[in-house]
């Protein structure tokens, strides 16, 4: 065995600095180094000898294997070709991978609309996520009594105050920020509010207990009911594309009055009706209205020198939309397969 | 909310060439969301009229009969088991296929060995009431081979109305509500619903004033039972109570028309009197209850006593507390006030006299009882919306209306009991119609904005100028309508959002103040997905015991829901890890390595700096925003790679020759390997921490990877990155550089950055410190290693020449001998 190996070398060598030509090199290539080649063949008898020579030989062959295909690159380097295995001339296979990072779908998203926003004059704010009773609700006018502060629509803090009442909770919305706002900056005020909030309800396809929402709001002298209608035309164009028309409806919210819900043209069908739309045409993507006297007193803006206008997003059924997604649970999956799509 | 069209049209015309989709859009777009059209006759489809042409006994079994039935289109062939079915009779057939309202599917069947095409049906199967006696025998209308749903002209439509949409209407969870919108929207008449009392009713409310004017209670029968004693312990709770006895009734089922209008609203009929007081409710929107007289002695009003127990009419025990509003009899409990009736004085087929009851009750009492007991009913959802208190006579006029018709011997027994302590006050608001103008950026003409408001019940009195002086009719005037804003939306409702032309405020161009804190925010979410190839995690503020314990956390300090929705999310996170480990645990079998970051806020039970409530001073709980970073790998340890990413993400953000330093932890992070720890230390201040991930915890937890973490103070980052100056430019150096290959030997415990910024303050010509190998093993003595250094040395003005350096490197080398007992290593 060791003899047939070292004469294989012998030979190999002494023809491989004979080669001319990498049609030459090819041969030697199949002839010797191949999976079917003299070398392999030789390999495959290993396995008929003891242990103890079997280990000596391997030894050996693969020494002398690796040998054998170093020298043979480096001559067919010298012929200014790499080593020519099947399909390694094809230029159209995929490049070098590299590794890439993703970004949730929820902050691309609410990236979009923070630059919309910012090109219009907005600032950006934040608030806390755990918030008081009083800036969640009493300031936003919802007295204690509304059936909004029930306890299975809100997460309260387990810590009471003087009083023995819970009055601490995870903020159910992002207006809260409104009268934060209001309270820091004093009219006029144009802010865009993005961030993380919280209901009580039980988690399924379409239900999400920690959702993602963006808020505006304008405040100045004279802002009317026309403006809002325009602002929200504007912010649908951009977010599905310029044909893209609004039509508002009634809706009780309890800091905006008028209250509205803004609908948008399907930007699926066009309002012909699709599956999107369960075939009305329109989706209901936006809450709306003038903001309420007593929401201005609670933030410290006279009502009656300034008036403003509010609107609310859902950034998971944005996002929902935009990338056809049908699970809410996903975004905060951690899920690497469905981060991965973005 | 179920809605019928046939039982609008009782109040408001509405013409014939008008489809239920035109009234349901039409509401859609002015006042409430329609959610859907069921038409009724589909409850019915493949159900059609048949006559019976024979019913033989089947031969084996005695209580059922084999039929043949005459549908029109065959003769089929009908197993039945009611007793009454006889050849003859016109029935109601249900096809093969059909699905009855009761969600019965009809199918083709052998029955003890006779075949058998379809379903004769018995009322209860048809959702019409709930006799199962036998068949029902239809009358001889009915015709072979008609849908059932012709036979029973039932061409009703319901609309499916969003409750949400309304909540704050209390006017609206009834139909004549809803016409009233109709008919302002559409313009068409409304009637008044006094029209629908007969004269005598009208008699009875007469005979309430009867103190004022004088007049005989005429209505009163001879010989009626001693008057009935009502008192009212908590008038706050209880504005308005009228109590009135009726006798001489039969209860039994409703008749026809009844049951089918509560069917069509979804509710079960039970018999005719409850029907009659749920009927009212859904006509006019006030509850009514009715009790057996019998069992009733007397009415108190009272709340009730701690632990007070009342079995309710779904026969269940409620335990009650001070509260609660509860009927009694002076001692027991009759009722749960506006919430649910009692089993005790329920109405029985033996029954025969009822007390009606028509109050107003405080809306708070009753939500905060209905959400206590977990109990919601019809009568809770309307009064916590704050009812007129005007409604309940209106009411009571129109049961006896009705019960007059399905019960014709009824007798009126005692006069009208109406304790009443509400405000008979109207309210008013003033409106400017320039405000109105600038409010809706539309001019909306005077005589438009009255009539708008007319055909919605308010009264408007022309006032001076472009004054309108309003008055709020008492059914919108309880919480729904105060002020002039509330005004505002009702005329620009009705007037059309979509009439409105859109127009853009004119502003005054301002760029908006940045906010640094999510622009830096954004920056560093794009470093590391982009360049570093992580993935951004949301994972959930809430998190729980088991999974802390498991991670070493101690979890006694951590804040709790004290409303959780599950046991596996009890507590808010006062750290990202625990969220970043469970993303490695989730994601462990699908990918080899891979990382995550996540920014989000962590809670903690100490005071914050953000306001509470109105008082200045008051204070939330200390929350802040931080930055997280988990890596995981099957191969090799990512601790290094970690701390890598993170010197790299500085360089990025401050400058790029910008450096990080680690240091040993003060205290140490409970899920942390202690020996592969580190705090992270910019601009001389303690920033965060990186750390892999402890052996005992990945154990706990069935880790298979290697796993660092790290974890940053986001909020103070942002503060410290703000202070950084700009990096400028540095001209490169004009002197050549000598580099030097140095390796110390020293103890374990010296630190890197020890040894570093020793020899980094040495000599002001030491330029460039770069380790590049580190060595601890057999080849050192034991407690030693050895840290081998690039040092370039370089002057700003001249090059220096080797024995400069020479003699540089060799006070080095003596002085960090001295210092450390560093010994210089070969090569």
């Amino acid at each position: 065995m060791k003899n047939k190996l070292i004469k294989l070398r012998e030979e190999f060598l002494a023809r491989l600095a004979e080669v001319k030509n990498s049609e030459h090199l090819r041969e030697l290539e199949l002839k010797y180094l191949s999976r079917k080649g003299e070398l392999s063949e030789v390999l495959h008898g290993l396995k008929e000898l003891s242990i103890e020579a079997r280990r000596e030989a391997g030894e050996l062959a693969n020494k002398i294997k690796g040998e054998l295909q170093e020298k043979f690159l480096a001559i067919s380097e010298s012929l200014g070709q790499g080593v020519e295995k099947i399909g390694a001339s094809d230029p159209t296979l995929p490049g070098e991978k590299f590794p890439r990072g993703h970004l949730n779908p929820i902050t691309l998203v609410q990236n979009e609309l923070e630059d919309l926003f910012i090109s219009m004059g907005f600032m950006i704010l934040d608030g806390p996520e755990l918030e008081s009773d009083y800036y969640n609700f009493t300031a936003l006018n919802v007295p204690p009594s509304h059936p909004a502060r029930d306890m299975q629509d809100t997460f309260y803090i387990d810590h009471k105050n003087k009083d023995g009442e819970y009055d601490l909770l995870m903020r159910t919305q992002t207006s809260p920020v409104q009268i934060r706002a209001m309270q820091k900056y004093g009219a006029p005020l144009r802010a865009l509010m993005p961030g993380r909030c919280f209901r009580n309800e039980a988690t399924d396809a379409r239900h999400e207990h920690t959702f993602y929402q963006v808020e505006g709001l304008l405040i100045d002298k004279k802002i009317n009911f026309a403006n809002l209608k325009s602002l929200l035309e504007i912010v649908g164009q951009k977010l599905f594309g310029p044909d893209t028309k609004l039509r508002m409806r009634p809706k009780f919210f309890p800091f905006v009055e008028p209250g509205n819900n803004g609908e948008y043209t399907c930007f699926l069908c066009g309002g012909k009706g699709c599956r999107v739309c369960k075939n009305t045409g329109w989706l209901e993507i936006v809450g709306a209205g003038l903001v309420h006297p007593s929401v201005l007193r609670a933030g410290g803006i006279d009502p009656e020198i300034y008036s403003g206008l509010a609107f609310g997003f859902g950034l998971n059924r944005l996002a929902m939309l935009k990338y056809n997604i049908n699970d809410v649970r996903l975004f905060n999956s951690g899920d690497l397969k469905f981060l991965e799509q973005f | 909310m179920y809605i019928s069209l046939n039982w609008l049209k009782d109040f408001v015309k509405i013409p014939g060439k008008t489809s239920a989709e035109e009234v349901a859009a039409a509401l859609t777009s002015h006042t409430v969301e329609v959610e859907g059209l069921l038409s009724q006759a589909e409850k019915f489809s493949q159900v059609v009229v048949g006559k019976v042409l024979e019913a033989e006994k089947h031969p084996n079994a005695d209580r059922l009969r084999v039929t043949v039935v005459d549908v029109g289109t065959a003769k089929l062939q009908i197993v039945c088991g009611a007793p009454n079915v006889a050849a003859g009779q016109m029935v109601a057939v249900a096809l093969v296929g059909a699905v009855l309202p009761n969600g019965l599917e009809i199918k083709e069947a052998e029955i003890r060995g006779e075949k058998s095409y379809g379903m004769i049906c018995a009322e209860d199967e048809l959702g019409l009431g709930k006799n199962h006696e036998g068949i029902m025998v239809l009358n001889n209308k009915a015709k072979i081979g008609q849908s059932f749903a012709a036979y029973l002209k039932t061409e009703d439509i319901v609309l499916e109305i969003d409750n949400k949409s309304l909540s704050n209407r209390p006017d609206l969870l009834n139909h004549y509500g809803l016409a009233r919108e109709l008919s302002a929207i559409f313009n068409l008449p409304l009637k008044d619903y006094d029209k629908f009392f007969n004269s005598d009713q009208q008699k009875i409310l007469m005979g309430l004033d009867e103190k004022k004017s004088g007049r005989k209670k005429s209505l009163v029968e001879e010989g009626a039972k001693s008057e009935l004693e009502v008192k009212v312990e908590e008038k706050e709770l209880c504005p308005r109570y009228l109590a009135l006895r009726v006798d001489n009734v039969k209860v039994e089922e409703s008749p026809a028309w009844l049951k089918e209008r509560l069917i069509a609203v979804g509710q079960r009929p039970i018999n005719n009197i409850v029907d009659l007081t749920n009927y009212v409710m859904f006509d006019c929107g006030q509850p009514l209850h009715a009790f057996d007289a019998d069992k009733v002695k007397k009415i108190v009003v009272r709340r009730a006593h701690p632990d007070e127990i009342i079995e309710t009419l779904d026969e269940k025990e409620r335990s009650l507390n001070e509260d609660n509003l509860l009927i009694t009899d002076g001692q027991k409990a009759l009722a749960i006030a506006g919430v649910m009736g009692g089993r005790e004085s329920e109405i029985s087929p033996e029954t025969k006299a009822i007390i009606l009851e028509a109050a107003n009750f405080e809306a708070a009492t009753v939500r905060k009882t209905s959400q206590r007991l977990g109990l919601r009913t019809e009568s809770s959802v309307r009064f916590e919306k704050s009812l007129d208190p005007q409604l309940p006579s209106l009411a009571v006029s129109r049961f006896l209306a009705l019960l007059k018709k399905v019960c014709p011997e009824m007798k009126i027994s005692g006069h009208l009991i109406d304790i009443n302590n509400t405000k008979n006050e109207i309210k008013n608001v003033e409106l400017d119609l320039n405000w109105l103008e600038e409010k809706i950026g539309q001019e909306i003409p005077r005589e438009r904005a009255s009539a708008i408001l007319e055909r919605l019940g308010f009264a408007v009195v022309r006032g001076e100028g472009d004054f309108l002086k309003i008055n709020i009719p008492s059914w919108r005037a309880t919480k729904d309508v105060s002020g002039k804003e509330d005004i505002a939306e009702e005329i620009l409702r009705l007037y059309g959002y979509d009439n409105i032309p859109s127009c853009l405020p004119a502003l005054t161009i301002a760029p908006p103040e940045i906010n640094e804190e999510r622009r830096l925010e954004r920056k560093i979410k794009n470093i590391l997905a982009l360049k570093h190839s992580l993935n951004e995690s949301y994972n959930y503020s809430f998190v729980n015991e088991d999974w802390l314990g498991k991670l070493g956390i101690d979890f006694l300090k951590h804040l709790r829901l004290a409303n959780p929705l599950s046991e596996e999310q009890t507590l808010l996170r006062q750290s990202l890890v625990p969220g970043l480990v469970g993303n490695v645990k989730s994601n462990q079998a699908k990918s080899d390595n891979f990382g995550f970051f996540e920014f989000g806020s962590v809670f903690f039970n100490a005071l914050g700096n953000l306001r509470k409530d109105i008082d200045p001073g008051s204070r939330i709980l200390y929350q802040e925003k931080r930055l997280g970073l988990v890596l995981a790998d099957d191969k090799d340890e990512p601790f290094g790679r970690l701390k890598g990413m993170i010197s790299g993400l500085f360089q990025e953000l401050i400058a790029y020759d910008f450096e990080t330093e680690f240091l040993i932890p003060d205290i140490f992070p409970a899920w942390a390997e202690q020996s592969a720890a580190v705090k992270i230390i910019i601009s001389g201040e303690e920033i965060g921490v990186v750390a892999k991930l402890s052996d005992q915890a990945k154990t706990n937890l069935n880790l298979k990877k290697k796993v660092a973490l790290a974890e940053l103070n986001f909020t103070r980052l942002a503060e410290i990155l703000s202070a950084q100056p700009t990096a400028t430019f540095k001209e490169p150096p004009r002197y050549p550089s000598l580099v030097r290959d140095l390796a110390f030997v020293i103890e374990e415990r010296i630190g890197y950055n020890e040894l570093k910024k020793e020899i980094a303050a040495f000599d002001s010509l030491v330029k460039e410190i770069e380790l590049f190998d580190v060595y601890s093993g057999i080849k050192l003595p034991a407690g030693k290693k050895s840290l081998a250094f690039h040092l370039s040395f370089r002057s700003e003005e001249k090059t220096l020449t080797a024995t400069e350096v020479d003699k540089i490197q060799e006070r080095l080398v003596a002085h960090l001998a001295e210092k450390f007992e560093a010994q210089l290593r070969d090569f």
